[in-house]
């Protein structure tokens, strides 16, 4: 991820994560292709920028990767069994949830700094491992989860795209366990951090 | 939303920050916390205008280093929100009850759409 601009003090950690995030997002995940994760990740961004689809996916993948990209607040729980109606089953939901989740943090983050963004995630080669939790089970959430519905969790079918997810907040804001510190000693007080954090989901529309 | 305002409670309170929390959901009210007038202008430029130059007043108040990490929590809650209305993640009924008058003042009751189409 470019942040080559003299001025920004972009802290190493930082840097390093997106950088390994980036790549990460272009090879092959559990259900995914690492070309696919790629067209997703197009068609996420089509879709924030209000133009038309790609036509480089199916249709199902097609509307969940533009409602997540774009529009989340609007996504119901009968709309995400259509999907898997339509042949987009959980697990593959799960991941694609993850990759647009963090495609579109990147771009925020850069979109933010006055930056442009990356170009898209060169594909990487590769077979998806296959790799869920068969420990997940669907309980108040729409999807499975490990050990029932928590945010930590929300993406626990697919342990990979869990542990991906976890890493890029821990860099972004805070670990799971620095959220327990009032004065975790990054750049912002806590207090402006919640602020910030509050105000992006109030502009999300979301209620969690 | 709920939970970041709850934390942003917790922590003003542990700081002995003055805030006032109304301005999560109103623009026209002093959040009171430092720079917090410049962090939100810079949140809401952020999400409504992405190629503009938003950076010039936060980065004056609060240095680059502030600002960036502004801008890498600006994105991480991008990515958590889409997470959280994706998978369906409930608020629990705890919550919402230790919460009520919160949800009552703020008006968040209209950010709740999980309970749409999840019988």
């Amino acid at each position: 991820v470019t942040l080559a601009r003299p001025e920004l003090e972009v802290r190493p950690d930082l840097g390093l994560q997106l950088d390994d995030t980036w790549r990460a997002l272009g090879a092959a995940g559990a259900r995914w292709t690492g070309a696919e994760r790629v067209r997703i990740i197009a068609e996420a961004r089509a879709a924030r920028l209000d133009t038309v689809p790609t036509r480089e996916l199916d249709d199902a993948t097609t509307r969940a990767a533009r409602a997540v990209a774009a529009h989340p607040a609007s996504i119901r729980q009968r709309w995400v069994g259509e999907l898997a109606a339509d042949g987009l089953g959980p697990d593959h939901y799960v991941e694609l949830v993850a990759v647009v989740s963090r495609a579109v943090a990147i771009d925020t983050f850069l979109e933010g700094l006055g930056l442009p963004v990356e170009p898209l995630p060169e594909p990487v080669a590769g077979d998806p491992s296959g790799e869920v939790d068969h420990r997940a089970r669907r309980a108040a959430a729409w999807v499975p989860m490990v050990g029932g519905a928590s945010i930590t969790q929300a993406l626990s079918l697919v342990p990979t795209a869990n542990a991906e997810l976890e890493r890029l907040h821990g860099t972004l804001y805070l670990t799971f366990e620095e959220m327990s510190e009032v004065e975790p000693g990054k750049d912002l007080s806590r207090p402006q951090m919640e602020l910030v954090a509050a105000r992006t989901s109030a502009h999300n529309e979301c209620f969690y | 939303v709920l939970a970041h305002i709850g934390l942003l409670r917790w922590s003003a309170q542990e700081t002995e920050t003055p805030v006032d929390l109304r301005a999560v959901v109103d623009p026209t009210v002093d959040p009171l916390i430092p720079a917090g007038r410049e962090l939100l202008s810079f949140v809401d430029a952020t999400l409504t205008s992405p190629r503009t130059d938003k950076a010039r007043s936060l980065r004056s108040a609060v240095g680059e280093r502030a600002l960036i990490m502004a801008a890498a929590v600006i994105g991480n809650f991008q990515m958590m929100n889409r997470v959280a209305d994706a998978t369906g993640m409930p608020v629990g009924t705890g919550s919402r009850r230790k919460n009520a008058a919160l949800i009552e003042e703020l008006g968040l009751a209209r950010f709740d759409h999980l309970a749409d189409g999840s019988a």
